[in-house]
């Protein structure tokens, strides 16, 4: 029975870039460095993070770098003799066609990541074994997928998912598997159990990725495969060649000297951008947003996730940055309405110098499947609704836009506004507060029939509710009285009125308030609400009913 | 929603048994009127149908004049109601509006213009009224006088006809109700009419 799987990204540089420009995949592709120490100097076998070279400076912090030197190369310049190590002169020579492009941090960490998520998709337990390179715990996954070749065909599959191009080996240990997939040419080798030695015994010793001095020892001894190797007795290694023959020695057994170290996904998944030229347009910014969107979606796709909250860092060309935090109003994979929030965000919130590098974060959630009800009434998509609601925003102010929801107060006009957010389900509202007016005895404690008082109210009277068209802020009025009723208000005579209507609350508090209400016609037919502060005794106009 | 099915004060019928006039899905209803002639409670009637079918309903605030407490007295169920407030900004609350109807989904989508309503270009008005088709939304303005011309289905003025107070004395000491009539404008199908309706304070 097959435990480990190892999914294989061959010349994982070159392939990082091609998943972020898939036109260069029909390319002869060379990655390049702006320096190295030793130009002569080849890398060959699986690419790891930490042998990543930054231009090299002299003791003043200089940098010395020259030439620009192949760090890798596709499949294809290397049918063409383009090897690593080489000088961009020498490769070109021997690949005219060659298409170059600088080595890219951002590339090479997002593919990886998202290398890495992909097979945690197929399977819990994994391992980081480095860029390209990533271990599989494969045990119970024969119920859920089938036999081992299907279990590598499903990782190919998700490999291939967000634009990567696998070789996927399985066997009993990671070494073993690991060996498999380098040194076949096939999409899935299995290597079955108690066969690894024979499975491994045609590999190359390169795929060892031994130290140089101690594959120089082998390849003097005539050991050029993993059979030789595991032919050699085991007391004449540790002989000659200490502790590092004798791992070597087990590594040619396919066996496992290192515990498997369980990889856990960041809690945001960051795909990132480097720029040649500093962008100043917001349309232009756009586009590289939505190339970087393209690839976050495919990997949150590619495991059935989606995203709930985005976070922007924009690189500026003043060496600042400008980050945004974009939380999305439902959970969603798409590109377009992304696209669409962040560039509105952006829009509102400019940076301010031209964009050098773009990254995007998501924080990636597992959705909830739902289906509507059956009688339930169409609703605004939430992927029209979050669009259309970012868009009002942007025009009227986010405080202007919302559903008001009414405060446990007495005070008139006294409510919050909250994000709009339609409940999905039709159940009946909290009438709690709901009917609460000055006008009405506020409800006892506890006294539940009273607070539901609007319920009581004939379905003809409540579906017919006079309406107030608020004045807001209320505006004041010079008021003359006969008595203590209003006579005329401004210049225009009072008709008729009734009133008051005596309210006052908080009057423990700073914020007492107290007043007196009166509706009135005036003599030009309009049906106002007045309202005397009885604080301050100043005149105020509060509504006009309509 | 169609007209066949649509009972009491329902969307999208001009059907002479409803007791008040109401807008029409896909279509654009404008209600007119002066100061205190029923324009508003109208349109808060209308919120409360559609939020008691569980729809969802956007209102255009041009001059923020929206009551959130006498429209919650009304039964207008609030979180199914989408507020924009536009700050006396007429230009502003048309280009929100005309967001609003491109936005399938929503039953109603109203738009308050308040006393000063703007000019709209046919050409502008005619793209209203074909987003709103398209979407199967109601375009229900309010306002001091029409604004869509030709494009609107339904168009009627409110007027006032009386006021009804109450107290135990002579000197009234509250507004009881109001009553309010209506007048077709325009109408695209056979003119309805409807009977005076009385609005409680």
């Amino acid at each position: 029975m097959s435990r480990f799987g190892c999914v294989l990204v061959e010349h994982f540089d070159a392939a990082a870039v091609e998943r972020c420009e898939p036109a260069l995949r029909e390319c002869s592709l060379a990655i390049l460095s702006p320096s190295m120490d030793s130009p002569n100097v080849g890398r060959e076998g699986a690419p790891t993070a930490d042998k990543k070279r930054a231009p090299t400076a002299d003791k003043t912090g200089a940098p010395t770098a020259k030439m620009m030197m192949v760090l890798e190369a596709n499949a294809e310049a290397r049918e063409q003799g383009v090897r690593p190590g080489m000088t961009e002169p020498e490769a070109r020579a021997r690949c005219p066609m060659l298409v170059t492009r600088p080595w890219v941090e951002e590339y090479v960490v997002a593919a990886r990541h998202a290398l890495l998520e992909a097979a945690l998709a197929v399977s819990p337990r994994i391992e980081d074994g480095g860029a390209g390179l990533v271990y599989v715990d494969t045990v119970g996954l024969e119920r859920l997928i089938g036999d081992p070749p299907s279990i590598g065909r499903r990782l190919v599959h998700q490999a291939r998912a967000i634009g990567l191009t696998a070789r996927v080996g399985l066997a009993v240990s990671r070494t073993g598997a690991r060996v498999a997939a380098a040194s076949a040419s096939a999409p899935v080798t299995v290597i079955p159990p108690g066969r690894e030695r024979a499975g491994l015994a045609k590999a190359p010793l390169a795929v060892l990725d031994l130290a140089p001095d101690l594959a120089a020892t082998l390849a003097r001894w005539g050991v050029r495969t993993l059979g030789e190797l595991a032919a050699l007795p085991r007391e004449g290694l540790a002989t000659r060649l200490g502790p590092a023959g004798l791992r070597a020695h087990d590594l040619a057994l396919g066996l496992d000297h290192d515990p498997f170290r369980p990889w856990t996904p960041p809690p945001f998944w960051e795909e990132a951008q480097g720029l040649e030229w500093g962008i100043d347009s917001l349309g232009v910014l756009a586009l590289v947003l939505e190339t970087v969107l393209e690839r976050l979606c495919q990997r949150l796709a590619a495991v059935a996730l989606a995203a709930d909250a985005l976070e922007v860092r924009l690189g500026l060309a003043s060496g600042g940055h400008h980050a945004r935090d974009v939380s999305l109003a439902y959970p969603m994979g798409e590109v377009k309405p992304m696209l669409g929030l962040l560039v509105l965000d952006l829009e509102a919130h400019p940076p301010q110098a031209p964009v050098t590098r773009v990254a995007v974060s998501a924080h990636p959630i597992r959705t909830q499947a739902g289906q509507g009800g059956l009688w339930q009434p169409p609703a605004p998509a939430p992927r029209d609704l979050v669009s259309v609601l970012a868009r009002l925003a942007a025009l009227v102010g986010a405080d202007n836009l919302g559903s008001p929801t009414l405060v446990d107060s007495h005070r008139s006009d006294a409510f919050t506004m909250l994000a709009f957010s339609p409940p999905t389900e039709s159940e009946p509202p909290d009438r709690r507060w709901r009917g609460r007016s000055l006008r009405q005895d506020p409800p006892a404690p506890g006294d539940q029939a009273s607070a539901l008082a609007d319920t009581r109210d004939p379905p003809g009277e409540r579906e017919h509710r006079l309406a107030l068209r608020r004045i807001r802020p209320a505006r004041r009025v010079d008021v003359g009285t006969a008595g203590e009723r209003p006579a005329h208000v401004d210049a225009r005579r009072v008709v008729a009125c009734a009133g008051p209507w005596r309210a006052s609350g908080e009057w423990w508090d700073t914020e007492a308030w107290a007043r007196d209400e009166w509706d009135v016609v005036l003599g030009d037919g309009a049906l106002c609400r007045l309202v005397r502060d009885r604080l301050t005794g100043h005149w105020f106009l509060d509504g006009l009913y309509d | 929603m169609d007209d066949a099915t649509a009972g009491e004060g329902a969307l999208g019928t001009g059907d002479p048994t409803t007791k008040r006039p109401v807008p029409i899905r896909g279509e654009i209803t404008e209600i007119v009127g002066g100061p205190s002639s029923g324009r508003t409670s109208h349109l808060v009637a209308c919120l409360r149908y559609v939020a008691s079918r569980g729809e969802t309903a956007a209102l255009v605030d041009t001059e923020e004049v929206f009551d959130p407490g006498l429209a919650s007295r009304a039964g207008v169920d609030l979180r199914r109601l989408l507020w924009v407030r536009c700050g006396g900004h007429r230009d502003v609350a048309l280009r929100a509006a005309d967001m609003l109807v491109r936005c399938p989904g929503f039953a109603l989508v109203a738009l308050d213009l308040g006393e000063r309503v703007p000019r709209l270009s046919t050409t502008l008005a005619f793209r209203l009224k074909f987003a709103v088709r398209r979407t199967d939304v109601a375009l229900l303005i309010i306002g001091r006088r029409r604004l869509t011309g030709s494009s609107a289905a339904l168009a009627i003025e409110t007027l006032r006809e009386g006021i009804e107070w109450a107290g135990p004395g002579a000197a009234p000491t509250r507004l009881a109700r109001v009553r309010t009539t209506t007048r077709v404008l325009r109408s695209r199908r056979a003119a309805p009419g409807w009977p005076p309706l009385w609005w409680s304070a």
